[in-house]
């Protein structure tokens, strides 16, 4: 177990450089100047080349990469342009709004999906599958910014269960729990979907197999079988599609936190963007690289516990 | 038994007196469409969601009237009075005593309005340093006392030392001790102060109890950050947010003056929409064809498109309401006289404009407009769509053969004609500053002008310059955006909200939240 633990982390070095490199150069080939969104269209040209030449902006591309590899070896994310504060600071003060959305909306999506999968595999062409089909359907069709405001509407307009701005006062547990309801059922309606289909196919191909004939015919309850017998040989392609999920959530908590108005990794993303506050850009996407490679590590590690085969193998 | 309700309703009622509402504080939440504040050092703010913040935290020497966007209206701010030269070129200001900063800076005396103007008229930490270089010096006589001397008369010198960009009085000790950090704790004399900034989400401001004017009857202003339009009105819908930011929308305004309790407001400075036509490019650089542009496109469907609400026809390149803004003569709407122009220019069979456009949708909207009625005549408009930063900084290298831009600028006619339609703010060069049309026409008038110590003979000058522009076709205008902002009725401001020279409600010691 621990060589494999050993060789997955070896493995994400390069995995790693690449995505930094790639982080780098797609960064730089963003058109746009951040000197309009630190001085505003007032200001005149050469009042913008000298914010150039201070913000580094100048500087030849090679030494640029040198400088930003070397930052980022020291734990170092630099600073925003815009604001001159440290990124990490910036990072650190949302990064756990984002931790706490994904892993939200990863329960939201397990604990639904999962059920309902299984459900619709032993009611094939029953009603809670052609619920299960017609859920899932709907669930990766929806954009994330239109079930947003379908939930936003119901419950925190109409409804006023929940806050039309996810944020709670700080210090207040209950109230930041509340706010992060309608966001998780959001991001996590998503995950549903894809857990539930695959699920159900798994469980249905499982069910059709022959040792699934043998419990039956030794008398074993149905249920004893799907669950015990059908559903652990699911659970690798489960941990698949939820390890393969996390990535999707971080992405797709963009849209959430911006039509949840919630802090968040996504939602800086898109200021940076817009403000072409490349440095800052470039640390918040290294972050996420770096959780997306982290979730495939803990994926594959949760292989091992699932199915022991793949320790060996 | 009588005695007993009435003891136990009295003492009810004290305690209802003494823990209840007295307890509670009175928290005005303000909702912006940005995703995050830019900077609140008021010498480099300049965006729609900064300056708002700047005026509750700032005076100047004069200030605008709250709810006012005239430079006719100014009133004493920091300075009880002033006077002025025979010559107009010296004006010596006398300051209002005990005026004290936020927090622990002190009391504001002339070395920091001295600091402050300076610090404005230098372009390595302002933004507006421009409108400061007729500026000869600027002394402190006393700490009550300052003195400005000018090398010229500027059109409206109070404009510049009003509670506006580069007139905002700051902290000297605060500015010299935090440095960088300046722009996101800013110190000024003003009635709110910053007291929390969190990344992304909002401002926190409180009431600055020893505020000269008196305390504020609001104790904290939440100012958040909501760039989805859609999560905006539904916060205001659902009473989380007071105050909001509108949507320069027919539609917007319509659906929330229907609402009850929701009092909307449509306010001047309006943005003024112009097509630049750019001069350098051929077939651009002949009159004939410019005209035959101005001619082609119709203005009022452009206002009937925007909506009456919230759009109103341009009278000339300049804003309505600026001092100095001319009803010019422009051209009028004539497809069949534009096709004649292009034919006798050599087009008879039309010919191709190449733009490169902004995506904000409001923007792209009004331009889609624009294309079918140059089609009408001929011209067929190619758009390059893209992002609004990469527009920005693709039009500043002077790469589009028109340019539809929309802008709001200090009320005088000076500043737009000098930074959109003089020589020297040609897009391309080091004093660039966004004259796309690489117009040349008017140089002369703008630069007397603005040294004309005659009041009359100056707005003459403006004139004639707008005049020879419209002419010219250095731009078309198109139509001016009002600014819209809605609150919950329970919100009283103080004033009349008419105007915003900060683009924002003034929220001051006067405004209330019931």
């Amino acid at each position: 177990m621990l060589r494999f633990v050993l060789k997955r982390l070896l493995l994400a070095i390069p995995t790693l450089w690449a995505v930094l490199t790639t982080v780098f150069v797609l960064v730089r080939v963003v058109p746009g100047d951040p000197t309009i969104a630190i001085l505003g269209d007032q200001a005149s040209e050469a009042a913008r080349a000298e914010l150039r030449e201070k913000l580094g902006l100048g500087k030849p591309i090679l030494m640029q990469y040198v400088d930003f590899m070397g930052q980022i070896l020291h734990g170092d994310l630099g600073r925003s342009l815009s604001t001159n504060r440290p990124i990490t600071t910036d990072v650190l003060a949302v990064l756990p709004y984002t931790i706490e959305l994904t892993l939200a909306a990863l329960v939201v999506g397990t604990v639904l999906g999962v059920p309902l999968g299984v459900l619709a595999a032993m009611n094939r062409n029953g009603f809670a599958d052609w619920f299960a089909r017609i859920f899932s359907l709907a669930g990766v069709s929806f954009p994330a910014f239109v079930s947003g405001i379908l939930l936003l509407i119901a419950f925190a307009v109409e409804l006023r269960w929940f806050p039309v701005i996810s944020i709670a006062k700080e210090g207040d547990f209950w109230g930041r729990l509340n706010a992060l309801v309608l966001p998780s059922l959001n991001l996590g309606l998503l995950m549903v979907a894809y857990v539930t289909r695959v699920t159900r196919s798994g469980m249905l191909k499982a069910l059709g197999e022959d040792y699934i004939r043998t419990a039956r015919a030794k008398g074993l309850p149905y249920r004893t079988v799907v669950w015990r017998h059908a559903f652990r040989n699911v659970l690798v392609p489960i941990v698949t599609v939820v390890g393969l999920y996390l990535g999707v959530l971080i992405g797709n908590a963009v849209l959430t936190e911006i039509v949840f108005n919630r802090p968040g990794i996504g939602k800086l993303i898109v200021t940076a963007l817009n403000q072409r506050d490349y440095s800052l850009l470039q640390g918040l996407m290294v972050v996420s690289a770096f959780a997306i490679v982290l979730a495939n590590i803990l994926t594959d590690l949760t292989y091992g516990l699932v199915d022991p085969r793949v320790k060996t193998s | 038994m009588k005695r007993h309700i009435l003891a136990a309703t009295t003492a009810l009622a004290l305690l209802a007196a003494g823990f209840g509402p007295a307890a509670a504080e009175t928290v005005l939440t303000v909702g912006m469409a940005a995703a995050d504040v830019g900077q609140l050092d008021p010498h480099r703010a300049t965006t729609t969601q900064d300056k708002p913040v700047v005026s509750w935290m700032f005076n100047g020497l004069v200030r605008f009237k709250p709810g006012s966007a005239s430079l006719e209206e100014l009133e004493p701010d920091l300075a009880e009075s002033w006077d002025k030269s025979a010559d107009g070129l010296t004006w010596t200001f006398h300051l209002r005593k005990g005026v004290k900063f936020h927090g622990d800076w002190g009391e504001m005396t002339s070395e920091d309005v001295v600091y402050s103007l300076k610090r404005a008229a230098d372009s390595k930490t302002s933004s507006f340093a421009s409108d400061y270089a007729p500026v000869a010096s600027i002394d402190a006589v006393d700490p009550y006392t300052v003195k400005i001397v000018l090398k010229q008369p500027i059109p409206a010198l109070l404009g510049i030392v009003a509670n506006y960009h580069g007139g905002n009085i700051v902290s000297k000790k605060a500015a010299e001790a935090l440095g960088a950090d300046f722009k996101i704790k800013p110190v000024g004399t003003g009635p709110f102060a910053i007291a929390d900034y969190k990344s992304n989400e909002s401002l926190t401001l409180v009431a600055n109890k020893a505020y000269f004017r008196g305390a504020p009857k609001i104790d904290k202003i939440l100012y958040r950050f909501i760039p989805a339009d859609a999560a905006r009105d539904l916060a205001f819908t659902s009473g989380e947010l007071d105050v909001v930011y509108g949507r320069q929308d027919q539609r917007w305004v319509e659906r929330f003056q229907k609402e009850k309790g929701i009092a909307v407001e449509v306010v001047q400075p309006s943005e003024l929409a112009l097509l630049f036509v750019n001069q350098s490019k051929k077939p651009f650089d002949d009159i004939r064809v410019r005209k035959a542009i101005a001619m082609a496109i119709d203005s009022k469907q452009i206002v009937g498109f925007k909506g009456a609400a919230t759009a109103i026809p341009p009278v000339s390149v300049v804003p309505v309401g600026y001092l100095g803004t001319y009803n010019a003569k422009l051209y009028p709407h004539d497809v069949a006289k534009a096709k004649a122009l292009l034919a006798e220019a050599g087009y008879p069979n039309g010919l191709e404009l190449k733009v490169i456009q902004t995506s904000l949708p409001t923007m792209l909207n009004s331009m889609q407009i624009v294309q079918a009625q140059l089609k009408q005549a001929g011209i067929d408009m190619k758009m390059e769509v893209v992002d609004h930063q990469s527009w920005h900084a693709q039009i500043r290298k002077d790469l589009s053969e028109a340019n539809y831009y929309s802008a709001a600028r200090f009320p005088v006619a000076d500043v737009y004609l000098k930074q959109f339609f003089h020589s020297r703010a040609i897009v391309g060069t080091p004093t660039a500053v966004t004259n796309f049309s690489h117009c040349s026409v008017a140089d002369k008038e703008i630069d007397d002008a603005a040294i004309s110590t005659d009041a009359a003979k100056q707005k003459e000058l403006w004139a004639t310059a707008q005049q020879k522009i419209v002419d010219d076709v250095c731009a078309v205008p198109l139509f001016e955006q009002l600014q819209v902002w809605a609150r919950h009725d329970n919100v009283d401001y103080g004033y009349t909200f008419k105007a915003a020279i900060h683009l924002g409600p003034v929220i001051t010691e006067a405004t209330t939240k019931k």
